[in-house]
């Protein structure tokens, strides 16, 4: 356990009956989601199952998007987010998490991936590739690299609360420069396998870019409403303040833009070349019900948060970042559910209970796990030297 | 170490030397005040003599056609295609600096903006000459803009992603060359100030549209260019997005695949940037910049071409990956026919220049030592240069039909057409340093106070002003 001086700690900061009432509201969505995964393990058919590869892919998605954040920051030498990055760096504590439910679908439900019955007879790379006990290990690769990786980091981070050594943010850039590279590889990889596979015949090279963009956008959205919680409660009260949330919405605009870019780009070259064995993909999801969702996508993930976003008031504003954070989040539940549940063309588009319970469970996950994470270090990496740069810092 | 101490460290000052502003004016007005070199003249005359050679090549061409080229029926666009990506991408660097490291707040960037951006507008103009001659009859290109005219339903395929890079281009020429200018207002009007002679003074004096430098001219010029690099930065993108889908729009194996828009994007920053490091690390030796484009410069540029450089690998990677995971044949046969075909050679080269080099840039002995930057970034100019020679010519040369493949030889005409936009190239760059500052000076000024150096006089009203603006 880390001391630190006790004026930094979350529960001495932090207006306690308020954070308790919220603590509880997670507790009871968390029993639900307990509740629901219960029931559905017992129940459930593929549309449990794929409501749970959604959330736990998203709950992975969160933390993998702390972790490049932090590295981000380290790699770029950057000082405006130092006061931050106590929350990115809880978020990643929602990997094990997330990877735990991944591996519950992989293995008590393999029959979501077509490819894992015996209808589907690939050959060469693909049947190579494509084969369950080499398909769980890469998981298991992924999760363990990703994991021990975000532990280095923060634990290094942390460590200079204590000691305010200048090797542990020297050791932590090199870190970073490792994660970052492997990060590319694996979430890259992990999307092909857990998603892009629900369809084996399809395939997309864009697909793992398009992955990280919904990725970072939703971190960085989380990174948000976090920091907000966080002033609301108290300990963040003073930390930041305008010009942070104004970065923070500059970023979280240029990655709804970029994961426009993305989506446009695969539909565009889909659609423009127009070969059966692509567009297959697309023409389920853009006729019919799902084709209004698809729509809906856009709006959440990119039109919305890029219009309201631009102007460099509202970017200040805690209110509208803090919604159009909101928006963001929903928009990411929802391009994750245009990615897996139409897998199964036979699926209809309304979501269903299990979705519901399962996103209750996943925020109920989500806020209690943050909580016990920032209660481990101080609200603030109060030793690194760019923090004073941080604190102060205006546009 | 106190944490102040590590401050210290991680902030050290951009410009060394502990400058005052009129150093900063003295230095790179100096550099186009003082008489031409013997070295510039040289420098000149041979880049102006390549230029000559070019034109006479595309003289010749525009006179007999374009089946002076080395192209078959089966390999219908490559050596013109390829050099024209080629430069377009170089091009790619100007206003990534000028504009989105602008928005990132990156203050390094002063020391290089105004050369790339410069590089910026020659390479896009030698890129646009290719597509002109391929055209075969050049002086009828005003036929690509869509305008009601007399030549009955003869419209522009607005489907055909050429004509949207003809948008995309001339419009990221025009605001490319209008930030340019913009940038240069103070620094034209420091010209001005310091001029000696008549001409130089009323010239300057016209281009620098009365500027005052005052507060309020301050203002508006920070708004102005800000709002510029906001409109800039989604053409930096959406220029080589447009270029990759020329390719990946047709249902060619190797040119069809949904990655090339942000694998463009990156390929062509990289060697921008690898470009504006081989100009930049020559200018500092030449004209003495060392304290401007210091170490620290070089090293963040290595930085972004380690970054650039890695995900032009990794796209490499998905593609191979993709197609191997596709089962489709004739992708699959695209990919080991890009390896191990007739073209491996190339491929080769385009790996290990793209793919191998940067990856040294990670040990910091060798972002160091400015020679072996310069050196890779040669290199890494040939690499992205066998890229579109490699994703062009080798995804056509064997196509469906084995009884029409054909290799293809560039003919000495496209060589020499090549070489002459190098000339071109090289003389603008070589004339814009002997008249306009090549180092951005009022921005410069602006960063003159960043980081922790020895206690300095106070800066002048009109800096402050700057600073805060863009702080």
């Amino acid at each position: 356990m880390m001391t630190t001086s006790p004026t930094y700690r979350l529960e001495e900061t932090a207006d306690i009956g308020l954070a308790q009432k919220w603590l509880s509201l997670f507790r009871v969505f968390m029993l639900v989601g307990a509740a629901t995964l219960v029931a559905g393990a017992l129940l459930g058919g593929d549309r449990f199952w794929s409501g749970l590869l959604l959330v736990s892919v998203f709950l992975v998605g969160l933390g993998l998007a702390g972790g490049a954040l932090i590295a981000f920051e380290y790699l770029s030498g950057a000082g405006w987010s130092v006061a931050v990055r106590r929350v990115p760096e809880a978020m990643t504590s929602f990997l094990p998490w997330g990877g735990l439910g991944v591996l519950l679908v992989l293995v008590l439900h393999p029959s979501l991936y077509p490819w894992m019955s015996h209808e589907h007879h690939f050959a060469g790379f693909k049947a190579f590739w494509l084969n369950r006990p080499f398909f769980l290990a890469r998981a298991v690769a992924y999760l363990v690299i990703w994991i021990g990786f975000t532990r280095l980091l923060v634990r290094n981070s942390r460590q200079q609360d204590l000691t305010g050594d200048a090797r542990c943010r020297q050791r932590n850039v090199a870190v970073s420069a490792a994660f970052t590279v492997l990060f590319a590889l694996t979430v890259w990889l992990a999307s092909v396998d857990w998603l892009m596979s629900l369809e084996p015949e399809w395939f997309s090279t864009i697909y793992g870019v398009l992955f990280f963009s919904g990725l970072m956008s939703s971190g960085l959205a989380t990174v948000v409403l976090f920091g907000l919680w966080l002033r609301r409660l108290g300990p963040w009260r003073g930390v930041i303040n305008e010009e942070h949330l104004q970065d923070l919405g500059k970023l979280l605009l240029t990655f709804c833009t970029f994961w426009a870019y993305i989506w446009f780009s695969q539909y565009m070259l889909i659609w423009y070349a127009n070969i059966p064995e692509e567009t297959g993909y697309y023409i389920h999801r853009v006729r019919g019900a799902w084709g209004s969702l698809t729509i809906v996508n856009l709006l959440l993930n990119w039109a919305i948060p890029f219009f309201v976003l631009l102007p460099r008031n509202n970017k200040r504003n805690s209110r509208i970042i803090g919604q159009v954070a909101v928006v963001v989040l929903v928009g990411r539940l929802l391009d994750l559910y245009l990615m897996i549940v139409p897998a199964n063309r036979e699926a209809s588009a309304l979501p269903d209970a299990w979705v519901v319970g399962l996103t209750l469970g996943l925020i109920g996950v989500a806020g209690t796990v943050f909580w016990r994470a920032m209660k481990q270090a101080a609200v603030v990496p109060v030793r690194d030297p760019l923090l004073g740069e941080s604190l102060h810092y205006h546009q | 170490m106190s944490t102040d101490a590590q401050h210290q460290n991680l902030r050290p000052p951009w410009i060394l030397g502990n400058k005052s502003l009129s150093d900063v004016s003295r230095d790179i007005c100096g550099i186009f005040e003082r008489k031409p070199t013997a070295l510039w003249w040289i420098a000149f005359l041979v880049a102006a003599s390549m230029l000559a050679v070019g034109s006479a090549a595309m003289i010749y061409q525009m006179a007999t056609g374009i089946g002076t080229w080395g192209l078959n029926k089966t390999v219908g666009w490559a050596f013109d295609i390829t050099n024209f990506v080629f430069w377009i991408g170089i091009g790619h660097a100007g206003t990534l600096i000028s504009a989105i490291l602008f928005l990132l707040r990156q203050k390094w960037r002063t020391s290089v903006n105004r050369a790339a951006e410069a590089m910026t507008l020659f390479a896009v103009m030698c890129a646009g000459l290719f597509p002109l001659i391929h055209m075969g009859r050049p002086w009828l290109f005003y036929w690509i803009f869509p305008y009601p005219n007399n030549r009955g339903p003869l419209w522009v395929n607005f489907r055909s992603p050429l004509v949207w890079d003809f948008f995309a281009i001339s419009t990221y020429f025009i605001i490319s060359a209008g930030f340019w200018y913009m940038g240069l207002l103070p620094d034209l009007a420091t010209i001005r100030d310091r001029a000696t002679s008549k001409l130089r003074r009323w010239l300057a004096g016209f281009f620098s549209l009365g500027w005052d430098g005052s507060y309020r001219t301050w203002v508006r010029y920070e708004s102005l260019y800000m709002l510029l690099a906001g409109l800039a930065t989604p053409l930096v993108v959406s220029v080589h997005t447009i270029v990759s889908w020329d390719f990946a729009t047709s249902v060619i194996p190797g040119w069809h695949t949904t990655i090339f828009p942000p694998y463009f994007v990156c390929g062509a920053v990289f060697s921008g940037f690898a470009m504006v490091l081989t100009l930049m690390l020559i200018a500092r030796k030449v004209v003495h910049l060392e304290d401007y484009f210091t170490h620290r410069h070089v090293g963040a540029m290595c930085k972004i071409i380690i970054l650039t450089g890695s995900l032009v690998g990794l796209a490499y990677l998905t593609e191979f990956f993709i197609a191997a995971y596709s089962g489709n044949p004739y992708e699959q046969f695209v990919f080991i026919n890009r390896a191990f075909g007739p073209y491996s050679w190339a491929y080769w080269i385009m790996v290990s220049c793209n793919v191998i080099t940067p990856q040294l840039l990670w040990f910091k002995r060798i972002r160091g030592n400015l020679m072996i930057v310069f050196l890779l970034s040669l290199v890494i100019n040939v690499g992205m240069w066998f890229e579109r020679f490699v994703i062009i010519v080798s995804s056509l040369h064997r196509d469906y039909l084995p009884s029409s493949w054909a290799m293809y030889t560039p003919s000495l005409i496209e060589v020499l057409t090549f070489i002459g936009t190098f000339g071109l190239f090289f003389s603008a760059f070589l004339l814009f340093c002997r008249f306009l500052p090549m180092i951005a000076m009022a921005e410069v000024k602006g960063v003159l106070r960043e980081g922790h150096h020895a206690p300095a006089p106070a800066p002048a009203a009109p800096v402050r002003a700057a600073q805060e603006v863009e702080a």
